[in-house]
């Protein structure tokens, strides 16, 4: 291989960019097909393309850094610097629910009979499983704590119990919130309320599913012998995902399920 | 063990797995397994002039053309179906 004189990583021509894009026309597009003409075709296509894309771009990443070795520390650098932004995008997004929320429920319109919960909703008991849920989650933010530590002291066996804690305790909360949007005694389609809620915890359920996926990939990658005690960023990466995931739950928890009862 | 960079940046100062696992540890095999990243590492740095996304051969070229399929094809009936959906309704 020719030799660089630089600490950057020059990526070999990749064809996930554009498939990626193509895969994100094929969802959107598939989405208005699934509204319009109740046809799910295009969406499951483009579900599926952008599954693949994912799958293969990141294992791409993995063999380009445990495999060839590209992940110099100026490349770990930019890395960090990418997450961190992606994560602050993220909280921008949750920032705007949240803004919707508080405009509806800090003056409520006589419509909704001028206070919060508006009458005739009957909200969850902020005591009962979102308080389970809120210690799940931050269980688990000790228990990827404790498997960093494992990692950096370079003791594998408590590195995957540690992790898989997280795991678990990750999909026992994402198991309780399903049933809980269940058995809910109100819907996404009941006014304001409603709304708000659904859509600021669909949301962040969905992180936690892509944070659980996140942290899964590391567990396999760790068992696989690929991470060293001081090189492990992918694990890091998903780790501040998590707690940005942990800590949305608890604005989420203070204001829509224990203030807004 | 673990990452060996091709310009010696990183040293790993602790290495995990190289000690022999205790003889009669239960079948619990998610650390009995062997670390094969030092064969990966030989593999894809083989000087082939193939793209990483193509450097195990066949699986990755099975793959890589479904996807072009999937999601190539995938355009064009999007471009059909936008361009039906988008001419006026018969009254």
């Amino acid at each position: 291989m020719a030799l660089q004189a630089h600490s950057y990583h020059m990526v070999d021509p990749s064809p996930w960019p554009i498939l990626g894009a193509a895969a994100a026309l094929l969802t959107t597009s598939g989405l208005t097909m699934w509204f319009h003409y109740n046809s799910p075709r295009l969406l499951i296509l483009g579900l599926i393309s952008t599954a693949l894309v994912m799958f293969q771009w990141w294992r791409d990443i993995v063999r380009e850094s445990t495999f060839q070795g590209h992940h110099t520390p100026t490349v770990q650098k930019g890395l960090r610097y990418g997450m961190a932004l992606f994560i602050t995008s993220e909280a921008f997004f949750f920032l705007g629910f949240f803004w919707a929320f508080f405009h509806s429920s800090l003056a409520p319109t006589p419509e909704l009979g001028g206070q919060w919960p508006p009458v005739g909703i009957k909200p969850l008991n902020p005591m009962e499983v979102p308080l389970l849920n809120t210690t799940i989650l931050l269980a688990s933010g000790i228990t990827v704590t404790w498997a960093h530590h494992s990692i950096t002291e370079a003791n594998r066996k408590q590195a995957i119990q540690a992790l898989l804690l997280t795991v678990l305790l990750g999909l026992y909360f994402t198991a309780l919130q399903a049933m809980e949007y269940y058995e809910a005694p109100f819907s996404i389609a009941d006014g304001v309320y409603g709304s708000t809620f659904f859509v600021a915890t669909g949301f962040h359920g969905l992180h936690v599913i892509i944070g659980t996926m996140f942290l899964l990939v590391c567990l396999l990658r760790l068992i696989k012998y690929h991470f060293t005690s001081s090189h492990h960023f992918g694990f890091e990466a998903a780790a501040w995902y998590w707690h940005f995931v942990d800590v949305v739950w608890l604005f989420l928890y203070i204001s829509i399920y224990w203030w807004g009862s | 063990q673990g990452l060996k960079p091709l310009a010696p940046t990183d040293y790993p100062h602790l290495i995990f797995g190289t000690s022999k696992p205790a003889p009669g540890l239960s079948a619990a095999d998610s650390f009995l397994r062997k670390n094969k990243v030092p064969d990966l590492q030989k593999v894809f740095q083989r000087s082939d002039g193939l793209p990483v996304h193509l450097k195990l051969g066949y699986p990755d070229k099975l793959l890589y053309r479904t996807t072009m399929a999937l999601t190539i094809g995938g355009t064009i009936y999007c471009l059909v179906a936008l361009f039906i959906a988008s001419q006026p309704k018969k009254q």
